[in-house]
């Protein structure tokens, strides 16, 4: 119960904040399901950071973080209700009416969301404390957390170096700070965390496109995401993958609307928010921080749209800088050595110049390409067939956002793969452990861009247009 | 109007299709579980440690694992995480040391080529042994 309380303060807390910046009335909305899903994120994010900023301030009181959090979520929810100002209401594309959209799609989806539920309930049965990664990082961090008390920095302990002591601290912040406010260790936090990043993810990616395309499209990205096995099975699996694929997709989203709106600056702020939660997440996110914004600053550029990147770099900066804050501190004051660095210069420059290392990691990528998400035929494929049959239309405003998003994407996936070459100890069990992981993690936003780019869908026949002149109703005109 | 049909259907059926037969896999799994596997089996190995673990206390490790057996070192990261926030190390240096073996009986010859003198068996193949700090 006290959990669920927990749970619940930090929903809230992100939902007063991102309410603040997007207000609409309370009640069932594309809007507020958009909202719903972001404030996951959002709530989780700046939870963790002030638990970290508590615990290096004040250290593990549990008066102190209760009393804190109790302030933040009366702020948060104080401007997110009490605000007046007024926003953009977010709502169904064109197309989205009832009379075009099958039954059958809304059927598969909630298939899709049941197989989903069950599969993940199925998983973290068997293995309540996740995978091995999962419990001998993210959740070994949590227990020293909290169990540690004034001697919570030995988490980072140098004899721990194997358990990746330089790993950002969203997620073993957040399941330490709900022991902490739960008063209990359990793993029943860790778990109701992983579903709640895997909800929020689903919620982004079906409402972000239900605004952008239209019911359809956003029906059909949510079913082939929770249909998507290997990523429900990593969200089972407790690992860090799933919240930052929430982090991606909704700065992608956010970034999306901002082209659609480009007046409100606000989505770019709320989108830098998320990406520097991304990198409080895992330090992958650090890199598509440096890739995002790369991708924007080039996507204005390449469309003319000059006049609109300053302003816009600037918001991203700034909603960008309290997380990274947080990140830069944690770093420098509290985080181990990272084992990327530890490798001398002479060996990174032999792996950089063994074209060996690049031929593998090109022949897993393709193999995982094929092979990627446990799916009966590989989805490349089936996508592509897809294609063939629907066809790419792109709206003129959104290309800029296509392109930073794509841009981003593939920035994120090259920087990783080189890291991997230069980096590697044993290249080959790298790439057969952790290229799925990574490719999963950009896969919502990877939908997202594939169904925004994909051309309108026809699924319904129109309906024969009544005939204008029936007998005795036939207008005469009179002189 | 029929292309794009077959589109989503065929975009649909294959996603349902793969996520019913991995759903399939997990059941099966978790119906055919083995006993004495997992994190919760291991850490039960510990209940009856001392449960006074110190925070900034360290111990020592030693198992009778085969340096090759993959799961030595899965094992050595499990105690950890069930000792947490005690800081374990794959060393026998340490005022107190951990030995972990599988057999029915502690080998004495393992602790006697470590230097280890039993102070306390755990029981459930788990037994505290005094070290020699370095």
């Amino acid at each position: 119960m006290t959990l669920l309380l927990c749970l619940g303060g930090i929903w809230l807390l992100g939902f007063g904040l991102v309410r603040w910046l997007f207000p609409r009335p309370i009640g069932w909305s594309l809007h507020n399901i958009l909202l719903f899903s972001l404030a996951i994120g959002a709530g989780a994010g700046v939870a963790s950071c002030l638990y970290f900023l508590a615990l290096m301030l004040v250290g593990p009181s549990v008066a102190i973080l209760g009393s804190a959090m109790g302030v933040v979520v009366a702020i948060a929810l104080a401007l997110g209700f009490v605000t007046k100002r007024k926003g953009i209401e977010l709502d169904w594309a064109e197309g989205s009416e009832d009379s075009k959209v099958p039954r059958y799609l809304i059927a598969l989806f909630v298939v899709a969301a049941a197989l989903a539920v069950i599969m993940f309930l199925g998983a973290i049965t068997y293995n309540p404390h996740g995978e091995e990664a999962a419990w001998s990082i993210w959740n070994l961090r949590a227990r020293f957390l909290f169990r540690a008390g004034a001697f919570w920095r030995d988490a980072f302990s140098s004899d721990l170096g194997w358990s990746h002591t330089d790993y950002p601290l969203l997620l073993p912040g957040l399941v330490a700070l709900c022991w902490k406010l739960s008063g209990r260790e359990s793993t029943d936090a860790p778990i109701a965390i992983a579903f709640l990043f895997a909800l929020g993810t689903t919620g982004v990616l079906v409402s972000a496109l239900g605004v952008l395309r239209g019911k359809i499209h956003a029906l059909m990205a949510g079913t082939l995401l929770l249909g998507t096995a290997s990523f429900v099975a990593l969200s089972a699996a407790l690992y860090g993958d799933v919240p930052l694929s929430l982090y991606i997709l909704a700065t992608l989203a956010l970034l999306c609307f901002q082209d659609r709106h480009p007046d409100d600056l606000r989505f770019s702020a709320l989108a830098g928010l998320m990406v520097g939660f991304a990198a409080w997440t895992r330090n992958e996110g650090m890199i598509f921080a440096v890739a995002v914004i790369v991708a924007r600053a080039f996507a204005l550029f390449r469309f003319g749209e000059r006049n609109k990147l300053v302003p816009q770099l600037v918001r991203l900066l700034a909603g960008l800088l309290a997380p990274l804050g947080v990140v830069i501190v944690f770093k420098l004051r509290v985080s181990g050595p990272s084992d990327l660095f530890a490798l001398p210069a002479s060996v990174i420059v032999k792996n950089l110049a063994d074209v060996g290392r690049w031929i593998m990691t090109a022949e897993g990528l393709v193999f995982v390409l094929f092979t990627m998400a446990r799916f009966l035929i590989p989805i490349i494929l089936v996508l592509a067939l897809y294609w063939y049959l629907v066809r790419f239309q792109v709206d003129a405003r959104d290309r800029a956002a296509l392109l930073t998003a794509g841009i981003a994407l593939a920035l994120t996936l090259a920087t990783q793969l080189l890291f991997n070459i230069l980096y590697a100890g044993n290249l080959a069990v790298e790439i057969s452990t952790s290229l799925e992981r990574i490719l999963l993690q950009l896969w919502p936003a990877a939908l997202l861009i594939f169904f925004l780019a994909s051309a309108p869908l026809q699924l319904i026949a129109p309906k024969p247009q009544k005939k204008a002149n029936k007998p005795g109703r036939r207008i005469v005109e009179t002189r | 109007m029929a292309r794009h049909q077959f589109a989503i259907l065929s975009l649909a059926a294959i996603a349902l299709a793969s996520s019913l037969w991995f759903l399939l896999d997990v059941l099966a799994s978790a119906t055919h579980r083995a006993q004495n596997f997992g994190v919760s089996a291991f850490e039960s190995r510990f209940s009856d440690f001392p449960k006074t673990i110190q925070p900034h206390s360290v111990f020592g490790y030693l198992s009778d694992n085969s340096p090759s057996d993959p799961s030595a070192l899965a094992e050595f990261h499990l105690t950890q995480y069930a000792l947490a926030p005690a800081i374990v190390k794959p060393s026998v240096h340490e005022d107190l040391v951990i030995v972990n073996y599988h057999s029915k009986q502690l080998d004495m010859k393992l602790l006697v080529a470590n230097r280890l003198r039993p102070l306390r068996g755990i029981g459930n193949g788990i037994t505290l042994c005094r070290g020699e700090k370095r």
